[in-house]
């Protein structure tokens, strides 16, 4: 076979494979973009009360500026995202170490540790609510027993946003600690062999060996946690509804109440658009952390 | 928008034209007419839908039709209703909607089907058009449209422990006043229980203020302007929170019906200000059926003016079948149905089956049956049907007023700037087209 002869039968196979997968390509990229490009189209529409729609252009991110519930959403977000982060990447680290260390631990007990996770968060939330109703839940009830005096939990402005990180880090802490057990799992076993011969410290073994070695998995498990702590929605919606007052509104639920309850889709889509954002621009921060710590 | 039923109005002029143009239309009415047609119903998964529901064979075998159902909990069902509606999508043919909350934003926004010419011309002879709530069909008449069928009849009523109330000397309370004359003195005579409870929740308050409000002789509007922060409406959210602050459960403001009933029922509350249609389930277990008196809630100076609501079911007007989805609508709101509704504590929006002797029956059986049907009595006599703002966003509105009631719970703010900011935020949505 001639070289032209070649080339013409391998760039009709490139056609039939290019034509033969074209279908599946332009559905996959279709579902990905059309919600997309949906939603920013929405973001550039107002929606009256009644539904009547009309080109806005930025007005949406204009109001944005000058909405309190906007910036006050940010905080709370931002506060609960914090709050539950640092809890859930120490916490999980220490489970993480528990789990790796108790070698004998029996099967049923580490899946126990690690079961919260597998609950819909719905349930979860619905859970934590009995717990922690100030009159009829248990948490008030072991307060007393120890002497202690009750809290109003969820019903505190105070203390709704530590509440929910608490739950939430209940939840997605021993999801955080099986990553970590992962990358501790493969660590050079001959970097601990060198520690201990030179007479290391458990403490400076884990300070100067293990937490570096661990730090890309750690920034990966941050990452993973980031994108759900910021979209969070589900145990809010169940306990508090954004309350009492506005103490928990975080961005996610004010822009499924201005969308969903006051039917005003286009600044929803305005709302939900930054916060997708926020999350791209987390992610992003997170990434170049990880190629900063990686060995 | 006030509603007075049966004894203050006369029956709209909508109605008279239905019930003439059943009377000519009954003979031809024929059951069977759309057989092998499907239609879809978006319910809200609550008690009066899952009651209605019991009888779905019994539809599908009268009619030859297929009933799919769609249900889902109150606010999932709005917000599937907004995707599909805002698609122009006919999807659904039969919804469930509160006229009273989302009613004005509906009919403004077109997606109800317009009854009144389907209620005229196709109706059963044994249907009985004009033998439905009056109120309830005005309150869900807008623009001269009816736009939906009345489902049910229910408002907040006054639930107290009777045995409570014996053991610290009180008599059970005709005045706002008296109920908080109770509360303090129930605080001091049985610490053990919680004196008073309501609705504390953000978007929830409303449905239980308004009464207080409307009790009070407050109003939402005068003169097109907000008017929470006048003598009455300041005075009605400073009873309110303060007996919700001085006299209800630790973390109050997260109470809506469910935290209400479960408290209630559990025997750690004395009075409870909280749904009719919570009967059945304050009366689970039969621990509260023999210590309970129930009553409109009392009194205030303007006397008694009970919020008075009821679902409905309304024909999308995107529905490619409105004719026979208008025969499910008609089937489900029949005297029939309504009747074995009723037989499981749905309070009945037809004052005949309130009537019926087995009805009665059923509510002689138990004393606090009959102060159950005695207080709906009057709530469809004295109703008023504005919870919440009488405007398009009254959805929204009621975030501002569980937003002031919140704030002074919660001490948040002083009562001028609770009302002053409620109101500010009020007026912006009077004032949106």
């Amino acid at each position: 076979m001639s070289d032209a002869a070649a080339t013409l039968t391998q760039d009709r196979q490139k056609l039939e494979m290019a034509t033969l997968s074209a279908p599946a390509v332009i559905f996959t990229v279709a579902m990905i973009a059309f919600p997309v490009i949906y939603t920013i189209w929405l973001g550039f529409q107002t929606f009256s009360s009644t539904g009547k729609q009309s080109f806005a252009g930025l007005a949406n991110y204009s109001k944005l500026i000058s909405d309190y519930e906007f910036w006050h959403g940010l905080w709370i977000t931002i506060a609960l995202y914090v709050l539950s982060l640092v809890l859930q990447l120490v916490f999980g680290v220490w489970l993480a170490l528990v789990l790796f260390h108790a070698k004998r631990l029996p099967g049923i007990v580490r899946s126990l540790f690690i079961s919260p996770f597998m609950m819909p968060p719905v349930v979860a939330g619905m859970m934590w609510l009995v717990i922690l109703d100030p009159s009829l839940g248990a948490a008030n009830y072991i307060l007393q027993s120890f002497g202690l005096p009750p809290s109003d939990w969820l019903a505190s402005p105070t203390w709704v946003i530590p509440t929910v990180a608490l739950i939430d880090s209940w939840q997605w802490t021993p999801y955080v600690a099986l990553i970590v057990l992962g990358g501790l799992q493969s660590l050079p076993p001959s970097v601990y062999e060198a520690a201990q011969i030179d007479g290391a410290s458990p403490f400076k073994t884990f300070q100067r060996i293990t937490l570096p070695l661990l730090l890309p998995t750690i920034v990966t498990a941050a990452i993973l946690r980031s994108v759900d702590l910021l979209r969070f929605f589900d145990i809010i919606y169940i306990t508090t509804q954004g309350g009492p007052g506005n103490a928990s509104n975080t961005l996610n639920i004010y822009g499924f109440r201005v969308g969903f309850e006051f039917f005003n889709i286009g600044y929803a889509s305005a709302l939900m658009l930054t916060l997708t954002a926020i999350v791209f621009g987390a992610v992003l921060a997170f990434n170049r952390l990880r190629g900063a710590v990686a060995w | 928008m006030k509603v007075r039923m049966l004894a203050t109005h006369v029956a709209l002029p909508v109605l008279a034209i239905v019930a003439v143009g059943a009377q000519a239309h009954a003979a031809d009415f024929d059951w069977m007419k759309f057989k092998g047609r499907t239609v879809t119903f978006l319910a809200n998964n609550n008690p009066v839908a899952q009651a209605l529901l019991t009888y779905k064979a019994d539809f599908e075998k009268l009619t030859g039709m297929t009933l799919k159902v769609d249900g889902y909990q109150e606010q999932q069902m709005r917000q599937r209703l907004v995707t599909v509606m805002n698609a122009n999508s006919d999807e659904v043919d039969v919804f469930m909607t509160l006229p009273s909350r989302e009613g004005e934003q509906f009919a403004a926004a077109g997606w109800y089907g317009d009854l009144t010419a389907m209620a005229k011309n196709e109706v059963a002879k044994e249907y009985d058009p004009a033998g439905l709530s009056q109120a309830l069909l005005k309150a869900a008449t807008f623009g001269g449209k009816l736009t939906s069928m009345p489902m049910n009849i229910e408002g907040p009523i006054f639930y107290y422990r009777t045995d409570i109330f014996k053991k610290c000397g009180i008599e059970a309370p005709k005045t706002i006043k008296d109920v908080e004359a109770a509360a303090e003195k129930i605080k001091t005579c049985d610490s053990a229980v919680t004196p008073f409870v309501s609705r504390g929740l953000k978007p929830a308050v409303a449905y239980t203020f308004s009464n207080m409000l409307h009790n009070i002789g407050g109003s939402y509007i005068a003169g097109g302007k907000s008017n929470l922060c006048s003598a009455k409406g300041k005075e009605a959210l400073d009873t309110y929170s303060r007996l919700l602050r001085d006299f209800g459960p630790p973390g109050v403001v997260n109470y809506s019906f469910q935290q209400i009933s479960a408290l209630y029922r559990s025997g750690r509350a004395a009075m409870a200000f909280e749904s009719s249609n919570e009967l059945r389930t304050v009366m689970e277990g039969g621990a509260r059926l023999k210590d309970t008196g129930l009553l409109p809630f009392p009194a205030g100076e303007a006397g008694q003016v009970p919020t008075t609501i009821g679902w409905g079911m309304a024909v999308s007007s995107h529905s490619k079948q409105p004719d026979a989805a208008w025969y499910f609508v008609q089937w489900a709101t029949s005297p029939e149905v309504q009747k074995k509704m009723a037989l499981q504590g749905i309070a009945p929006p037809r004052p005949s089956v309130a009537k019926d002797p087995e009805y009665r029956k059923w509510i002689d059986e138990e004393p606090v049956r009959k102060e159950w049907q005695a207080a709906l009595d009057v709530l469809a006599t004295k109703g008023s049907s504005e919870v919440g703002y009488p405007i398009i966003a009254n959805p929204e509105s009621r975030e501002f007023i569980g937003q002031a009631v919140q704030d002074l719970i919660l001490k948040q703010k002083p009562i001028d700037q609770a009302c002053a900011d409620a109101d500010k935020a009020l007026d912006a949505l009077i004032a949106q087209k």
